[in-house]
């Protein structure tokens, strides 16, 4: 779902102009993440709450409402601003992915490496829209790039087999 | 559990409770036969679907996981695999929607395990072999819950193995990888187990899953914090579980074939096992990943006999060649129709109780 909402994200920054884009990316964002935080804290308050360690899905939930939050106040700031923010966020879930990967390295069956590539080329891709902040044209154009190669890899992930136990 | 149990260790227990070779062979096989009985496998031989007592990894990948997805993977995998053992559990503050998850949690001598046993009575074989499988399931599974569950079947990394040490029992920490390709390691206490996910009702937290295999070692001692269970570890004596599961079987076809009037739950036909007591922890206690040839060697000095080895397509022809009008009569009609009595029988339980997490039976 997330895959498929960067893809809709990198096809509205390709075309629309750049001011329209990045307001419609800054609501796209900050609309997905606050369902996720509403949706953790229900099941956080209905199940979570009875469960070892289930105040994590709490700490989530409340941690994505702040993301919500903090991204629909950017609204009226400068561009290259906004454009930052959003070339940080990508450059985080790069560097989680990252850390990811070395955790399934261990103990996962499964493309690890594809992972790790993932997390390094994000950050890259972060790094090369920084370089061009002030060409703000160029600099969409390579995070709508980044977005569609994250929303591809999403999905390739996504669709791997991983381990399960049939139960006898 | 494995074959070694639901097979060879049945046949034993069959045996041992009065039944004749033969009878005895007809009862494991309907035992194991729970563990194959897919609804891919009925297709194949055209039989009703209603009667499948498994799914398949490929099926349970493909599987819905909306409300209707949700109560067949539930109808199958509580009535069978994880018989419920208190469908009116309450848990201080709990909600409608934890408590029926809660409820569905997996123990023996529940008033369910009671029913199971004496919906068999009276019936073919074929029935007798399939509340055995359920009966022994009741002891291996218990704690996990047969319906996807992340806050009643997860498990953290607080997980360790027990090893006899003098009076008491030395603990090491269990590693646990996701890698199918790899088997477990009992010398090293490395084990495959499901991998985490957080969503409440992934595929993934379906029964004891997020433990691998660990439930289904007869060998295993085990120490963890079950999701459910308020921070307070639980110890999981396999060994123990394993012995009473045996005599409790033993009991219960005893009652089923009609040498003792009442089937009573937490009772257990030690005076039986006693006298084989030694043998038969010798066998449990082997830190082996399967035990089939030790209990198959076990069967045929009980009954002097030969313990033919599991063969899961030994009925397919007779039921396949038979005309629609006789099937019923065959061994896997008789296997069938068990098998939907009792699914139906625990769906209508669970229904009754309130919950609709199997749906109505109809």
């Amino acid at each position: 779902m997330f895959a498929l909402l960067m893809l809709l994200s990198a096809a509205i920054v390709m075309e629309a102009p750049v001011d329209t884009a990045l307001a419609m990316i800054l609501l796209i964002l900050a609309a997905s993440n606050a369902a996720d935080a509403v949706k953790d804290m229900i099941y956080y308050f209905t199940m979570a709450r009875h469960m070892v360690g289930g105040k994590m899905i709490l700490f989530k939930g409340v941690v994505m409402l702040d993301f919500a939050l903090l991204t629909i106040s950017l609204s009226n700031i400068p561009k290259s601003y906004i454009l930052t923010y959003l070339v940080g966020v990508h450059a985080f879930s790069g560097a989680v992915e990252i850390l990811r990967a070395n955790e399934s390295r261990k103990t996962v069956e499964g493309p690890w490496k594809m992972k790790f590539a993932h997390g390094l080329v994000n950050i890259a891709l972060a790094a090369l829209c920084l370089i061009f902040i002030k060409d703000l044209e160029v600099a969409v154009l390579i995070y709508s790039a980044s977005l569609v190669y994250s929303a591809v890899l999403r999905i390739i992930i996504a669709l791997r087999k991983t381990a399960f136990i049939v139960i006898e | 559990m494995q074959m070694d149990f639901h097979y060879y260790a049945t046949y034993c227990a069959a045996f041992l409770a009065g039944y004749s070779h033969e009878e005895s062979l007809d009862i494991a096989y309907s035992s194991q036969f729970v563990d194959q009985c897919s609804r891919t496998l009925l297709a194949k031989i055209k039989a009703p679907s209603d009667a499948a007592t498994t799914q398949l990894q490929l099926e349970l990948m493909d599987a819905r996981t909306d409300r209707v997805g949700l109560q067949d993977i539930t109808r199958i995998w509580s009535a069978f695999h994880f018989l419920p053992r208190d469908l009116y559990a309450e848990k201080k503050g709990c909600g409608k929607r934890y408590l029926n998850k809660y409820r569905m949690i997996c123990g023996p001598n529940s008033d369910l395990a009671v029913k199971t046993v004496e919906l068999a009575k009276g019936k073919p074989l074929q029935s007798v072999g399939i509340a055995m499988h359920v009966l022994a399931d009741t002891w291996a599974h218990m704690y996990f819950a047969g319906t996807p569950s992340l806050v009643i079947n997860n498990t953290n990394y607080i997980f360790f193995e027990l090893f006899p040490d003098g009076e008491g029992f030395k603990e090491k920490p269990i590693t646990f990888a996701h890698k199918t390709s790899v088997p477990d390691d009992p010398v090293n206490s490395v084990y495959t187990n499901s991998l985490y996910q957080s969503s409440e009702n992934s595929i993934m937290n379906l029964g004891h899953g997020r433990a691998g295999h660990l439930p289904d070692y007869s060998y295993a001692r085990y120490k963890y914090l079950p999701a459910w269970g308020e921070y307070e570890e639980i110890v999981k004596d396999n060994p123990s579980d394993y012995v009473k599961a045996f005599a409790q079987m033993i009991y219960a076809m005893k009652y089923i074939r009609g040498a003792i009037h009442s089937f009573e739950k937490d009772t257990y036909d030690m005076e039986t096992v006693e006298p084989l007591l030694g043998r038969i922890k010798e066998i449990i206690e082997k830190r082996q990943l399967i035990a089939c040839d030790d209990w198959k060697a076990f069967g045929e000095e009980l009954s002097g006999q030969t313990v033919t080895e599991y063969a899961m397509d030994r009925y397919f022809d007779e039921y396949t060649g038979s005309s629609k009008a006789d099937r019923d009569e065959t061994f896997l009609g008789r296997f069938t129709r068990g098998a939907i009595a009792h699914k139906g029988m625990v769906i209508d339980e669970i229904f009754k109780s309130g919950s609709k997490l199997a749906g109505y039976a109809g």
